[in-house]
């Protein structure tokens, strides 16, 4: 069953075409990974399907439910929650409300001024849970922005799925990570994204063949190819287009 | 048990205060802070928690202000009847119908687009007030008489001293409803839209919203200010809604501390008295309180409560007492310094005339003067640059990490 899917989904910035015509289906419980070379749509592809831009033409339904061109906030409350590619947290709010803040709105919270958060119980100790999930339960008083930068992903992937949404997309996780801090964000994402629909986009091939369970292609925001890790390695389109380059450094131990 | 001394301690405070000092100056200038603090804490809704900064904010203040002394006048001529101690109630609605209609087209955005419709919107008020004569009283204002309403528990607020009580208790309530604000969810997301709104929309929260509340909350109790100040001045012209006013509440936020609830109320204090105090000694306070200002965005950007604050690690540690002699040090040139520059100012400003600067007597006409002023400001200068590697080696040593004492940083 597809829990998001894109039906012609087309977008141009000016007479440029970004992305052009665009089917993909995410199937319900998968984790989806979308490649694809620098410049091929993919972060734009996320801010059409989360709201951050609007649609040149097409659909996009979520659970059935038409939501292009909707704002960002009215998705977000559907239960589809999505991280950034630069991090994008809440500075000088302490890392604890900046998990809480994730939460509130599916806590029926809303823009409630009737509401002491200090009496928030509950909520407060869920916001401590997610916090000790993520590793960051010692700094939960720092100032966010005062985190060191892998400190700070991990804290953005925690506002992201604070809410508790069941579809996740994840822009880039572990970009700009040492090897063993990406270590530790991968089985993190495993982690948190446990019976949970994730789609994301990533650079490092080793972590996309390893934590996908199908994968898509974009080339010049056209889809060539979405299929299993295996068949897309050994797909000549996809290795033309795509992997043959990549294949020399990045997955090279896995393609041999 | 620490928060609920804090706020017992507020309450001690605005109600001992008129026992400590019972003159008329005193009461005066209590009534004036009153109003200011929480003008100020409603400026700071908007700039400290919400990013919105707003050239605009007396138009709040000063609608509620009118209609509270038109409320007055209808308690006098019994069109309505209900006790005075409710102005400032009339106020805040009339600024809460205010904010709601502005601010359903200037929240949208906030950052520069925010900052210009409130200076419009001032502009267009200020104008405004000149033109709808039967409201706004033109040049000469509105005023009214406020001891005809019932008496409240037998007291009829002849004196400014009842008006003073009646607004500390006014002060106490708006202080705590304010501080509720931001422990809500309404008033904590409005620091997130402030941090970051893009990433607050994609969590649930049109950032637009958020603005919008908070506008509006701030709006009501400018007007509850607005309400006070017509209380106590029993009138109300065109000055306190336009541009003047709406500049010294951004300095009163600013000079205090946006960061800090309590910011705001110590930059109302000191302006205040500043307002008040220094006015008697000297006409160039308002060039004082612009230096004060400058030096204030420089060397303190977080306002004197920020600065306060900064000593909390040492405190702490207990190590505050060893900062006592390094300021001290520091200090004193820095006074003698900046009473230097301040004598100059004032003999510039008396030019041929003598004049007292505090315990001497000055007169531009006397070289032997100027020459004095510049040994003075040149040595104190020297003395001051002098010591402040003492000052930050002492600040290093009491807010040192890894102190055996203490568990870990932070």
């Amino acid at each position: 069953m597809s829990i998001l899917s894109m039906h012609n989904v087309s977008k141009s910035f000016g007479k440029t075409e970004i992305i052009r015509g665009v089917n993909l289906d995410i199937q319900a419980g998968e984790r989806h990974a979308i490649i694809g070379p620098n410049g091929a749509g993919k972060s734009t592809l996320f801010h059409l399907i989360s709201g951050k831009y609007q649609l040149s033409s097409g659909r996009i339904t979520f659970r059935d439910q038409e939501i292009q061109n909707r704002p960002p906030y009215e998705i977000a409350r559907l239960g589809l929650a999505r991280s950034f590619q630069v991090t994008n947290i809440f500075p000088r709010l302490s890392v604890f409300e900046n998990v809480r803040c994730g939460m509130l709105w599916q806590q029926g919270l809303g823009y409630s001024f009737r509401h002491l958060l200090g009496r928030q119980t509950e909520l407060n100790a869920r916001a401590m849970h997610l916090l000790a999930e993520i590793n960051l339960a010692e700094r939960a008083d720092f100032p966010a922005g005062e985190l060191a930068y892998a400190q700070q992903r991990a804290l953005e992937l925690g506002v992201a799925i604070a809410s508790g949404a069941d579809l996740i997309m994840l822009d880039e996780p572990v970009a700009g990570m040492s090897l063993s801090e990406a270590e530790a964000a991968v089985s993190l994402i495993r982690k948190i994204t446990e019976g949970k629909t994730l789609v994301m986009v990533e650079h490092d091939m080793n972590i996309v063949f390893d934590i996908a369970d199908r994968i898509s292609v974009l080339v010049y925001g056209e889809i060539i190819a979405s299929d299993s890790p295996q068949a897309i390695r050994a797909n000549p389109k996809v290795q033309e287009a795509y992997l043959g380059e990549v294949a020399m450094t990045g997955v090279g131990g896995n393609n041999a | 048990m620490g928060k609920f001394a804090a706020w017992a301690g507020y309450l001690v405070v605005l109600l001992g205060l008129p026992q400590l000092f019972d003159s008329v100056l005193a009461i005066t200038i209590f009534n004036q802070m009153a109003i200011a603090i929480v003008f100020a804490l409603s400026y700071n809704m908007l700039l400290g928690q919400g990013g919105m900064l707003s050239f605009g904010h007396a138009v709040y203040f000063g609608l509620g202000g009118f209609m509270a002394v038109h409320a007055l006048v209808m308690i006098e001529f019994e069109t309505v009847y209900f006790s005075i101690t409710l102005i400032p109630l009339v106020g805040g609605l009339i600024g809460l119908i205010a904010a709601v209609f502005v601010g359903s087209f200037s929240t949208h955005k906030a950052g520069t687009v925010f900052a210009m419709i409130s200076l419009g919107i001032g502009e267009l008020m200020a104008a405004s007030s000149l033109i709808f004569v039967s409201f706004f009283g033109g040049e000469a204002g509105v005023s009214a008489d406020r001891t005809f309403g019932p008496p409240f528990f037998g007291i009829e607020f002849f004196q400014d001293v009842e008006i003073y009580y009646l607004s500390a208790g006014w002060v106490f309530v708006a202080t705590a409803f304010m501080y509720l604000f931001t422990q809500t969810p309404a008033g904590r997301m409005a620091n997130a839209v402030r941090d970051n709104p893009e990433r607050a929309e994609f969590i649930g929260y049109s950032a637009r919203r958020v603005r919008f509340i908070s506008f509006c909350t701030s709006g009501f109790f400018a007007g509850v200010a607005g309400g006070l100040f017509a209380l106590n001045y029993e009138f109300i012209t065109e000055e306190n809604l336009n541009a003047v006013t709406s500049g010294r509440v951004l300095l009163m936020a600013y000079i205090g501390g946006l960061g800090y609830f309590i910011g705001p109320i110590i930059g109302a204090v000191v302006l205040t008295l500043m307002n008040s105090l220094l006015s008697n000694y000297t006409e160039l306070w308002m060039l004082y309180l612009g230096m004060m200002f400058v030096l204030t965005v420089l060397f303190l950007p977080r306002g004197f409560a920020g600065f306060i604050m900064m000593h909390q690690t040492a405190w702490l540690r207990g190590k505050l007492s060893s900062l006592f002699l390094p300021y001290l040090i520091t200090g004193m040139p820095a006074i003698i310094f900046g009473g230097s520059i301040l004598a100059a100012i004032e003999m510039l400003h008396h030019e041929g005339e003598p004049f007292g600067f505090l315990f001497i007597n000055l007169d531009s006409g006397n070289t032997l003067h100027w020459l004095a002023l510049t040994a003075f400001a040149a040595a104190s200068y020297y003395a001051c640059r002098r010591s402040l590697g003492q000052l930050n080696a002492a600040w290093e040593e009491a807010n040192r990490v890894g102190d055996p004492t203490e568990g870990g940083p932070g």
